[in-house]
């Protein structure tokens, strides 16, 4: 089961590259290397929620024949996305930017979990610290020891 | 205790909270759409009428006129549906340009010869009019690009500068032209006038 598994993908995998190779030509391996990475890591627009190497959209096309030409422009990889933000938007790359609003994407659930944590924390200390004042108080306070002495005393009696 | 009473209910508000947001989910737009080119000059081109490829065009032709750009194609089936209405347009005298890009003319594969994409779009323009002062033919969907433009239809609103006030993907029809583009057709129009 495992071994079809693993057939498959491989299959798939080496069809996805022999495409890449038969459809388009570089000139070195790096190229190709970026060439695969940047149509996985940019968004088609017109099939949202799909790279373009994975679709077969007429913009992803475009946009794949696009990325071939500009890399063998000799542009680099942040040039070809900074070209496709320009036109698409920051939407069109995966990777969102650190930017003020996008900040609260990257770290929002991490100053999440702190902020329950110091608050379970502070919670805790504050009970811990109500007990001990409760224990003192109570083992002061002669008036009601007395009191209850003298409420047993007469309890005896009355028996 | 009020304090007590109000943690609750913080569930209940939690969980309310995250109803809204995914009822919002719901009945919001399934696509995302935010277009860069608004407020920007429409990009350098240099490029042949689809009829006539003799006849070059530059950015020049946006210039000293407010216009729309209709990004088009006969293969399209909703650039057909707001035809008749373009037409209309065109008869109240807006000026309307064609942006004509084939989707056969795959330049990996080749497909469509111009004879046969100049006799299809004479007869649809002939079937359901004809509201392009000329068509810009965008051969190598190079210029769509720089328009930001993911398919057909969309429009654009440029205004006497060659700036783009307006970037609207899918049909243009009666509501989206009153809705969208009219306020700013106007005040585009009045800008000309006065200039």
């Amino acid at each position: 089961m495992v071994s079809r598994w693993v057939l498959f993908f491989g299959v798939l995998v080496f069809s996805l590259v022999a495409n890449a190779e038969e459809k388009y030509q570089f000139e070195n391996p790096q190229q190709r290397a970026d060439f695969l990475l940047l149509t996985k890591e940019l968004r088609c627009p017109k099939c949202q929620n799909q790279n373009i190497a994975d679709s077969n959209a007429l913009i992803a096309n475009d946009m794949k024949r696009k990325v071939h030409q500009l890399l063998l422009e000799g542009n680099d990889k942040q040039q070809v996305i900074e070209f496709m933000k320009v036109r698409y938007g920051e939407f069109v790359h995966y990777q969102p930017p650190m930017t003020p609003v996008t900040f609260w994407l990257y770290f929002g659930p991490v100053l999440f979990v702190l902020t329950c944590f110091g608050y379970f924390i502070y919670q805790r200390r504050r009970n811990d610290g109500q007990n001990v004042a409760q224990n003192i108080t109570g083992s002061v306070d002669d008036q009601q020891i007395e009191k209850l002495k003298r409420a047993e005393s007469a309890l005896k009696d009355t028996q | 205790m009020v304090k007590k009473y109000l943690l609750l209910f913080l569930p209940l508000v939690l969980f309310l909270l995250l109803t809204f947001f995914l009822v919002k989910g719901l009945f919001s737009e399934a696509r995302y759409e935010v277009s860069t080119q608004v407020d920007r000059q429409l990009p350098e081109f240099s490029l042949p009428d689809v009829m006539d490829e003799d006849q070059l065009y530059t950015r020049q032709v946006f210039e000293n006129q407010v216009t729309l750009i209709n990004v088009w194609g006969t293969w399209c089936v909703t650039c057909a549906i707001e035809l008749p209405f373009l037409t209309s347009l065109r008869e109240q005298g807006v000026r309307i340009v064609g942006l004509y890009f084939e989707q056969d003319l795959d330049p990996d594969f080749g497909g469509k010869s111009l004879q046969q994409i100049r006799t299809d779009i004479r007869q649809t323009l002939n079937q359901l009019g004809n509201p392009y002062q000329f068509n810009i033919f965008d051969v190598n969907r190079d210029y769509s690009m720089d328009l930001g433009v993911t398919g057909a239809p969309e429009t654009f609103l440029v205004d006497m500068h060659g700036r783009v006030l307006l970037h609207h993907v899918g049909d243009l029809n009666e509501r989206v032209w009153q809705d969208k583009f009219l306020a700013l057709y106007q005040q585009a129009m009045l800008e000309q006038k006065n200039g």
